[in-house]
C-alpha cells in the first residue's frame, strides 16, 4: 500500500469543499461553477504535491512536513439555461452566460496531519453575443480563502486504508465587487465558514473510493439598495446569503505506475431556506440554491519534470434549483517543493 | 493542534451568533401627534365634495345604555388579550397610514415582474379581467405603482377629513377617557373616537388595494380582519366608533374606484396598431425613433397611452410638455454620448452606488414607491398625526402620478432612442426599461416627489432636492438615460408639482 498516496487523498476533502463551494455559491452563475471549478483544481495542489513527493524516494511518506505547493489554474464555466424556481429556461437576455477564473493557491504541510491553504481568485463574467439586456459583466479579485485540514484517522487494515480528514475553510471578499449583480456578480459577497468531513478509503489494487459530508456557513452580504424582495419585504442593505449541506462521493484510479490519476465525482448541494428566482427576473444573493453535479478529474505527474503536476476536471450540472446549469472545465498546473530540506519533524 | 481547531469552531460560533436580523418592515412605536388639527374636517377633499356627502349619525352618548355597554364589551375583551393582537397593536401603532402605505409598496415589489416572452417568441400581456393569468395581473411598473399610491393616499386622506369632520363635529371621547378601567394600549392623543381614524384606514385602503391586486384580496381581507382586531382591544375606541369608521371606508372607496375605472389607465397599454401609429408619429416629426432592443424583441413600449390618464392638478397635459430633446448628431446629443462613454468606462465605488441605489428597477417597490418610503421616515420624525400624515402623502402622490403622467406624454411624444440603441457596442450596468428615453422618469418621478416633500418640510428642502438629481443622475451612471433625459426630467418634475402646490395651498389645512 502506498501510504503517500492515501496521504495525497486528504487533499480532496478541500477540493470537495472548493467544488461546492463555488459552483453552487450562487444561482445562476453568480460565483459559479466555473470559478469553483477553477478552486477544485486550486486545491488539488496538496493533492499533487503529495504526489509529487511520493516520486520522491528521499522524503517517502513524511513528505508533508517542510513542504510546500503553488498552484495556477485557469477555469471557464458557461450556461444557456438556468433554473428558475425549479423550473429550466432560456433567457435572451443574458444569452450565454461565461465566467472566466484565474486562481493562485498555495499549500503548506505543517506538520505531518496539518496542513494550511491560501489562495483567490481573479475572475470575468460576461454573455455572449448577441444579447437582449446588453448589460456589462464584471472582472476583479473576488474572495481570499483560508483552510485547515486535518487528518483525524489513518488506519491500515487488510483491505487498505481508512482516513479520515476534518476541514475548516474560511472565504471572504478582498474587493469591492456588488454581489447583486447577478449572474455577472463576481461572487456571493459574503464571509463563509465551511465544516467538513471526509472518508476515504484506498483498497491495494489501487483504486479509491471517497465521501464526504459539509455544512456551508454563509454571513449576510451588502447590497447597494436599501429595499428588496424576497418572500416579503427587507428593509436592508444587507442580505442573507442561505447557508447550506454539501455531500459528496467518488471513486477513481492510478494507472500508469501512479503517474497518472482518473476520479469520477457526484455532489449534491442544497441551500437550507432562501427564495426563488421569481419569474424572467434576475437572481439574487438571497435565493435557494440546489445542484446536483457530476464531475471527473485527470491528474498527470510526470516522470521528467520533477515537481510539477498537472490537472485537469470537467463538471457537468444535472439537476439545479435557482442556479445555471453550467458545464466547466479547468486546468491546471502544480509544483511543489521542499521549503526546509534539514528540517525536524517535531511532532515526532 | 486541537487548540487550533477549537478557536475556528469558537470564531465560526461567533459569527453565527452576530448575523443580523434584517427588519422586514419600518419600526416605529405608538406616538404622541405634535398636533391633532382638530379644524382637518374644514380641508377640501379631492374624490368627493364635501365631508357631508357622507351622512353619519349622531352616535350614542357616553352616558347610554348602549355605550356602557359597548364599554363591558371592549373591558371584557382587554381582560385576556392574546399576545397576538398586543403584537399586532404593537405592529400597526396609532398611525397606521404609513403601514398601509408599506403595505401597498410590498404588493407593488411583489408585482413588479415584467412578462417574460413565450416559447414562441411571443409576449402575453397582463389582464385585468384574468388577473391569475399567466401572466398575472397586474404588471406593477412604475406607471402602475404611482397610480396605486395615489388613489391609496388620495381616498386614506378624504377618508380621513371625512372622520376628522364627524370627531369634532360629535366630540365623543375616547373609551379610556370614557371609563378609568379600560387600558390604553397608544400614546394618548386629544382626538376624539367617533368614528375610529384607524378603521378608516384598514377598510379604505383594504378596498383600495384589493381593486389594484386582484389576486391580494384574501390577503388583505385578512390583514384588514387583524387591524380592526388591534384597534378594537387598543382602547381608544368601541364597537360604534370602529362601525363608523367603515362606513366612512366604503363609501370613500367606491368614490375613489370609480374615478379609477375610468381615469384611462385601462387603455394605456395600447395595441401594436396604435403603438405603431405613435411611433411613426414621431419619426414623420422628428426624423428618429425609439425600438426595444430585447431578444425576442418586445412588440409594445410600456403603456404607450399613460401619458392620456387622467391627471389629479394639471388642467392640460401640455402645460407641464418639455421642449424637444437635442436631435440626434448635434452637438448636445455628442456630448451626451461621450459622458455616457465616461461613465460605462470608469465605474467608481460611488457611481456604481448611486446608479444601484436608486435604480428601483424590476422586483422592487419603483421610484414613486422609494420616495413614500422616504416620506414615512419623515412623517414619523415630525410626529405628524394621521391626517396631516395623509395630506403628506397624497399630495406628494397625486404630484408623483401627474409627473409620471407627463412623463409618459413627453416619452412617446418624442420617442426618443435609448443610449443602447444608438451606442454601437454601448454596455450598462442597470437594465434598460421598454419605453423610450426622453425624459427620465425616475429624474420627473423624483423632482416631483421632492419639490412636494420640500413644500411640506421646508427646512429640509434643499436635501431633498440633492436626493432627486443624485436619482436622476444615477440613469446616466446606469448607462440607461442621456443627460438631458435627466435635466429636462427635474425641470418637468418641478413644474408639474407646482400645480399640486397651488391646491394644496388653498385646502385649508395651512
Amino acid at each position: 500500500m502506498r501510504l503517500d498516496r492515501l496521504n495525497s487523498l486528504e487533499c480532496f476533502s478541500l477540493m470537495y469543499l472548493q467544488f461546492y463551494k463555488f459552483i453552487y455559491l450562487h444561482p445562476f452563475l453568480k460565483r459559479e461553477p466555473v470559478l469553483y471549478n477553477c478552486m477544485v483544481v486550486v486545491m488539488l495542489l496538496g493533492f499533487s504535491a503529495r504526489q509529487i513527493q511520493a516520486q520522491t524516494p528521499f522524503d517517502g511518506i513524511m513528505m508533508p512536513k517542510n513542504n510546500a505547493c503553488v498552484f495556477a489554474g485557469y477555469s471557464t464555466g458557461s450556461f444557456n439555461q438556468y433554473w428558475e424556481g425549479s423550473k429550466l429556461r432560456k433567457n435572451e437576455t443574458i444569452a450565454t452566460v461565461t465566467r472566466k477564473s484565474y486562481a493562485w493557491m498555495a499549500a503548506v504541510g505543517i506538520w505531518e496531519n496539518l496542513n494550511v491553504y491560501a489562495g483567490f481568485p481573479w475572475i470575468q463574467t460576461s454573455s455572449s453575443e448577441p444579447n437582449g439586456g446588453k448589460l456589462a459583466g464584471a472582472e476583479g479579485l473576488q474572495d481570499l480563502e483560508l483552510a485547515v485540514k486535518y487528518q483525524l484517522l489513518n488506519a491500515k487494515g487488510k483491505l487498505g486504508t481508512t482516513r479520515a480528514v476534518a476541514t475548516i475553510d474560511f472565504t471572504t471578499p478582498i474587493s469591492n465587487y456588488l454581489s447583486d449583480y447577478q449572474p455577472y456578480s463576481l461572487g456571493l459577497g459574503a464571509p463563509q465558514w465551511t465544516y467538513q468531513a471526509l472518508v476515504s478509503h484506498q483498497f491495494s489494487n489501487l483504486i479509491y473510493v471517497r465521501a464526504n459530508a459539509a455544512y456551508v456557513w454563509r454571513g449576510n452580504t451588502q447590497a447597494e439598495r436599501i429595499y428588496y424582495y424576497a418572500n416579503g419585504s427587507h428593509y436592508s442593505d444587507w442580505m442573507d446569503v442561505p447557508s447550506a449541506w454539501n455531500f459528496g462521493a467518488a471513486i477513481g484510479a492510478y494507472l500508469l505506475g501512479d503517474d497518472l490519476r482518473l476520479e469520477a465525482s457526484y455532489s449534491d448541494f442544497a441551500s437550507q431556506d432562501g427564495d426563488d428566482i421569481r419569474p424572467y427576473n434576475a437572481s439574487q444573493p438571497t435565493n435557494k440554491v440546489e445542484a446536483t453535479q457530476v464531475g471527473f478529474l485527470l491528474q498527470y505527474i510526470p516522470d521528467f519534470a520533477k515537481g510539477f503536476g498537472l490537472i485537469a476536471t470537467h463538471h457537468r450540472t444535472l439537476e439545479g434549483r435557482n442556479t445555471g446549469k453550467v458545464n466547466a472545465t479547468s486546468f491546471g498546473l502544480t509544483y511543489q517543493f521542499s521549503y526546509r530540506k534539514n528540517g525536524t519533524n517535531h511532532e515526532n | 493542534m486541537k487548540t487550533k481547531l477549537y478557536i475556528a469552531l469558537c470564531t465560526f460560533l461567533l459569527i453565527t451568533a452576530c448575523e443580523k436580523e434584517i427588519p422586514t418592515h419600518y419600526v416605529y412605536d405608538s406616538y404622541a401627534f405634535s398636533n391633532v388639527d382638530p379644524e382637518g374636517g374644514n380641508w377640501k377633499t379631492t374624490l368627493i365634495s364635501s365631508p357631508a356627502q357622507i351622512v353619519l349619525a349622531e352616535p350614542n352618548a357616553v352616558n347610554s345604555a348602549e355605550y356602557i355597554a359597548e364599554l363591558t364589551q371592549l373591558k371584557s375583551a382587554q381582560a385576556s388579550l392574546s399576545q397576538d393582537v398586543k403584537n399586532d397593536m404593537a405592529y400597526w401603532t396609532n398611525n397606521p397610514v404609513l403601514r398601509w402605505n408599506e403595505i401597498a409598496r410590498e404588493l407593488i415589489a411583489k408585482y413588479n415582474l415584467i412578462p417574460g416572452p413565450n416559447d414562441d417568441g411571443t409576449y402575453t400581456l397582463p389582464n385585468a379581467a384574468n388577473p391569475a393569468g399567466p401572466p398575472p395581473f397586474p404588471f406593477a411598473h412604475p406607471p402602475y405603482a404611482c397610480r396605486a399610491l395615489a388613489y391609496l393616499s388620495v381616498a386614506q386622506l378624504d377618508g380621513l377629513i371625512t372622520a376628522w369632520h364627524y370627531k369634532f363635529k360629535y366630540n365623543r371621547v375616547c373609551a379610556y377617557v370614557a371609563d378609568q378601567q379600560v387600558q390604553n394600549f397608544f400614546q394618548p392623543n386629544a382626538i376624539p373616537a367617533y368614528p375610529s381614524d384607524e378603521a378608516v384606514i384598514a377598510t379604505v385602503s383594504k378596498e383600495i388595494l384589493s381593486a389594484m391586486f386582484p389576486l391580494e384580496k384574501d390577503y388583505l381581507a385578512n390583514l384588514e380582519l387583524k387591524h380592526i382586531a388591534a384597534i378594537k382591544a387598543s382602547g381608544a375606541c368601541v364597537q360604534s366608533d370602529v362601525d363608523a369608521g367603515v362606513l366612512i371606508a366604503k363609501e370613500i372607496a367606491k368614490v375613489a374606484l370609480q374615478r379609477a375605472s375610468s381615469d384611462g389607465m385601462k387603455n394605456a397599454q395600447a395595441p401594436k396598431a396604435i403603438a405603431d401609429s405613435i411611433k411613426n408619429d414621431a419619426f414623420t416629426r422628428f426624423g428618429w425613433s425609439w425600438s426595444n432592443q430585447e431578444i425576442p424583441q418586445r412588440p409594445i413600449g410600456l403603456t404607450p397611452l399613460f401619458g392620456k390618464v387622467r391627471m389629479w392638478n394639471v388642467p392640460n397635459i401640455e402645460l407641464v410638455r418639455p421642449g424637444p430633446p437635442p436631435a440626434i448628431g448635434s452637438a448636445a446629443y455628442e456630448a451626451s454620448i461621450v459622458e455616457l462613454k465616461e461613465y460605462a468606462g470608469n465605474v467608481t465605488t460611488e457611481r456604481r452606488r448611486i446608479a444601484n441605489y436608486w435604480s428601483d428597477g424590476l422586483g422592487t417597490y419603483t421610484p414613486p414607491g422609494h420616495w413614500n418610503e422616504i416620506a414615512t421616515g419623515i412623517i414619523v420624525d415630525h410626529r405628524l398625526n394621521p391626517i396631516r400624515s395623509s395630506r403628506v402623502m397624497a399630495y406628494m402622490n397625486m404630484a408623483i402620478m401627474d409627473g409620471g403622467i407627463s412623463c409618459w406624454d413627453a416619452k412617446y411624444y418624442y420617442h426618443y432612442p435609448r443610449p443602447i440603441q444608438n451606442i454601437p457596442g454601448f454596455k450598462t450596468i442597470l437594465g434598460t426599461p421598454n419605453f423610450p428615453a426622453y425624459t427620465s422618469g425616475h429624474s420627473v418621478f423624483s423632482s416631483a416627489a421632492a419639490t412636494m416633500l420640500g413644500y411640506f418640510f421646508p427646512s429640509q428642502g434643499s436635501l431633498f432636492e440633492q436626493m432627486a438629481k443624485e436619482a436622476a443622475i444615477s440613469r446616466l451612471y446606469g448607462g440607461i438615460h442621456w443627460t438631458f433625459d435627466a435635466s429636462a426630467g427635474l425641470e418637468q418634475g418641478k413644474s408639474v408639482a407646482q400645480y399640486t402646490i397651488e391646491v394644496a395651498k388653498r385646502d385649508g389645512a395651512e
